[in-house]
């Protein structure tokens, strides 16, 4: 009775794994068409707007030569690096991988990413990107992934309020004194509560950019020693406390629950008149608030000649450690960051890429608007002010002894002077630490 | 004579009016408490319904609309093809074919295997039953974390790596937890009953396919619930072991709406909402069971 019942059963899951394609095991990989090579390329790009562009540059390369087959597969965003980590932990990893340009040499240096600089020697192309973003993906002189694109950080302005508020349109505030002055002409205060909000430096971006906006220095040197406690930082948090004595904690956190949730934007009905952003928050404002008047500055200065220094990041492509075809892995890399591949990815998808001649022919590009051409010279222009802070590899997670330090500055649990000086101690420590 | 009748009447009758007034004291303070009792319970339901009703509202804005600030409750306009839209934004079809695959066989594997496995340590007496099942329960204190690496590593010098046997097979060796569970189920059921039908001629396999199983159903239910749940849910497993996106599960699909700066919260939350239907009809349909088998979690039985 027993095997009567249970035999058909057990055939009937037989038969489903083996009519089933997730049931055939071996490596896909070896399973070639024809004498093509095939890589595989891992990207987290899978939104109905990046992935008809990355798509199209894949089958572009494959359509180029008849040696190597390129099989793009989307990753979530986030968990494509952990599934790369499992997969060069096994040995297996694919060909080409989008990765974190700030960990570039942390990679390198754990030997996750494979040395870049066998094929550079053959051919050079680290002069097609920005000195800044190529110097990120160095570990001890060596590259370890190719720039793909990357970002910086600007102001939005809301040219209407200016206008009411009786300020010229056309002058965005140059120094962090004017950024102020306006702020106080744009707010419209109701009671308690406000209409309009000028400005608040810590919606959109960190007080570590604003940091580094102030003297163009990171927190550590050009020899990786800790620099945090700096006058010019400790000013920045006076200046970034007075904002929020004016505004009250109420009113910020308010607003910054609004801007987090990713679900609209005080930006864009007016409720904020200036907001620090990547370019691409213009890609916002173009769907979700098409009839706003803006305009686009770099970030201004702390004092005249202190520099409109500003923050940037990105991602790179890189080969992971124990890819099986480097070699065809290197050729999609260079069709990859090659300037029609780039510009095609910055015009339609209105992304900053690493390459510079792409990038400037993005800006001319004609099936950019008109508008979308201001925003984006102004993020080529931007690129000049812009520093990345690459991840030290004696400090890899500096930051998360810094951040506390700078809660409890601005919840006024701690005095400035004290809490600078308690990251300068920690972060020295933990570069004596692993040295 | 005729005077204490009609005092007696009287009295009788005040008696009655001043039960009537009683019960219909007690009556109204009833009424009155349920009434309390419902207002608190509608207005629990209510704030826990609460984020279920932003999903809706959300999965029908235009994406405009969802980023207007202040928010609004209810969309201004009901896009319902927003649905439509999110499952032709991914292969929905093949993601819904494949998560239903994998789903069914670890159901199947989980119910049969572990019942098998507790039923040998509930009733089979043999030495070191003790030590043994000790053993099986201290894999529950491994965090799931510290295993994935050497998981992965082992599986993928198996070549099941881009296969779903590394999500199904697992299933089919039992799991800490529910053999746990169903050891305790088995427990309860008296030891004469399957000497009898040792008496009988039955061997031990006969004996779980024929009187445990069909004893223990409560309990199965709950075992195959919880691994629905389990399957269905899946992210980490799919995620690391399929590379083919043809492979992909329901859970994996929905990530294509999140990327590194926006995020498509309409379409997010229309596929959010549809992947978590079966899940709901399944609590519906099984509601009996999930509060039984809360009650087994605790101890209870």
């Amino acid at each position: 009775m027993f095997s009567k019942k249970l035999l058909p059963l057990f055939f009937a899951v037989l038969l489903v794994l083996s009519g089933c394609a997730g049931f055939k095991t071996g490596d896909s990989k070896s399973a070639d068409s024809g004498d093509k090579v095939v890589i595989d390329f891992w990207s987290f790009w899978g939104s109905e707007i990046r992935r008809p562009v990355i798509d199209k540059i894949v089958e572009d390369f494959n359509k180029s030569q008849d040696k190597i087959e390129v099989k793009h597969t989307f990753v979530p965003w986030g968990d494509i690096w952990t599934k790369e980590l499992a997969a060069i932990a096994a040995k297996n990893p694919p060909d080409v991988v989008i990765n974190d340009i700030n960990a570039t040499a942390l990679r390198g240096q754990k030997n996750q990413a494979m040395n870049l600089s066998q094929f550079l020697e053959k051919d050079d192309i680290s002069d097609r990107f920005y000195e800044e973003l190529w110097n990120a993906t160095l570990y001890e002189g060596d590259s370890y992934g190719i720039p793909f694109n990357t970002d910086t950080r600007i102001l939005f302005y809301n040219k209407t309020a200016f206008k009411e508020a009786g300020l010229d349109p056309e002058k965005p505030p140059a120094t962090w004194e004017e950024l102020w002055e306006y702020a106080e002409k744009l707010d419209v205060k109701n009671g308690d509560t406000y209409d309009r909000i000028g400005f608040y430096p810590l919606w959109g971006v960190n007080s570590d950019v604003w940091m580094l906006n102030s003297d163009g220095k990171n927190f550590f040197d050009e020899d990786g020693a800790p620099i945090i406690d700096s006058e010019a930082n400790r000013e920045t948090l006076e200046w970034v406390l007075d904002w929020h004595k004016k505004y009250g904690a109420n009113t910020i956190n308010s607003y910054k629950s609004q801007i987090d949730s990713q679900q609209g934007n005080p930006f864009f009905n007016g409720k904020l008149a200036m907001y620090v952003n990547t370019p691409t928050f213009y890609t916002q404002i173009r769907d979700y608030a098409p009839d706003l008047d803006f305009g686009v500055a770099m970030l201004p200065e702390r004092e005249p000649g202190s520099g409109n220094t500003s923050w940037g990041g990105g991602f790179v492509a890189e080969i992971p450690q124990g890819s099986k075809h480097p070699e065809e892995a290197w050729e999609f890399i260079k069709h990859l960051t090659d300037v029609e591949a780039q510009e095609y990815w910055a015009v339609k998808n209105f992304d900053n890429v690493a390459n510079i001649k792409a990038a400037e022919n993005a800006a001319k590009n004609s099936e950019m608007p008109d508008k979308d051409k201001v925003v984006y010279q102004m993020a080529i222009d931007n690129m000049e002010n812009t520093l990345l802070t690459p991840v030290p590899v004696h400090a890899p997670d500096f930051m998360n002894l810094v951040n506390p330090e700078l809660d409890s500055i601005l919840l006024g649990k701690k005095s400035i002077e004290q809490g600078l000086k308690d990251a300068q101690q920690s972060l020295e420590k933990l570069t004596e630490k692993s040295k | 004579m005729e005077e204490v009748e009609v005092a007696a009447k009287k009295r009788d009758e005040e008696r009655v009016a001043s039960a009537h007034a009683y019960f219909d004291n007690i009556h109204t303070k009833r009424k009155l408490l349920s009434l309390v009792n419902f207002i608190l319970l509608a207005a629990g339901s209510l704030l826990i319904l609460s984020p279920i009703w932003w999903m809706i509202s959300t999965s029908l804005k235009s994406m405009a609309e969802v980023m207007t600030y202040p928010p609004t409750f209810y969309p201004r306009e009901w896009n319902w093809d927003n649905y439509i839209k999110t499952w032709k934004a991914a292969p929905f079809d093949t993601y819904a074919i494949n998560t239903i695959t994998i789903t069914m066989l670890v159901v199947i594997g989980s119910v049969l295997v572990n019942s098998f496995i507790a039923y040998g340590f509930a009733k089979v007496p043999f030495k070191g039953r003790g030590i043994l099942f000790a053993i099986v329960l201290s894999t529950m204190m491994i965090p799931g974390f510290v295993t994935l690496i050497p998981q992965y590593v082992l599986f993928s010098k198996l070549q099941w790596i881009n296969t779903y046997f590394p999500l199904v097979v697992p299933a089919f060796f039992g799991s800490a937890f529910f053999i746990f569970l169903l050891r305790q189920f088995y427990m309860t059921i008296p030891n004469e009953l399957i000497e009898a039908a040792k008496i009988e001629g039955a061997s031990h396999f006969r004996i779980w396919w024929t009187i445990g199983l069909p004893l223990t159903k409560p309990a199965l239910a709950t075992v195959a619930i919880f691994s629905f749940n389990g399957a269905w849910n899946d992210f980490l497993g799919p995620l690391l072991y399929l590379n083919d996106e043809s492979l992909y599960t329901l859970q994996l699909g929905l990530q294509v709406f999140k990327g590194e700066m926006n995020t498509q919260w309409n379409y997010l939350m229309a596929g959010s909402l549809l992947v978590l239907l079966p899940v709901i009809i399944l609590f519906f349909f099984f509601q009996k069971y999930f509060i039984q088998g809360i009650n087994l979690q605790s101890g209870g039985k």
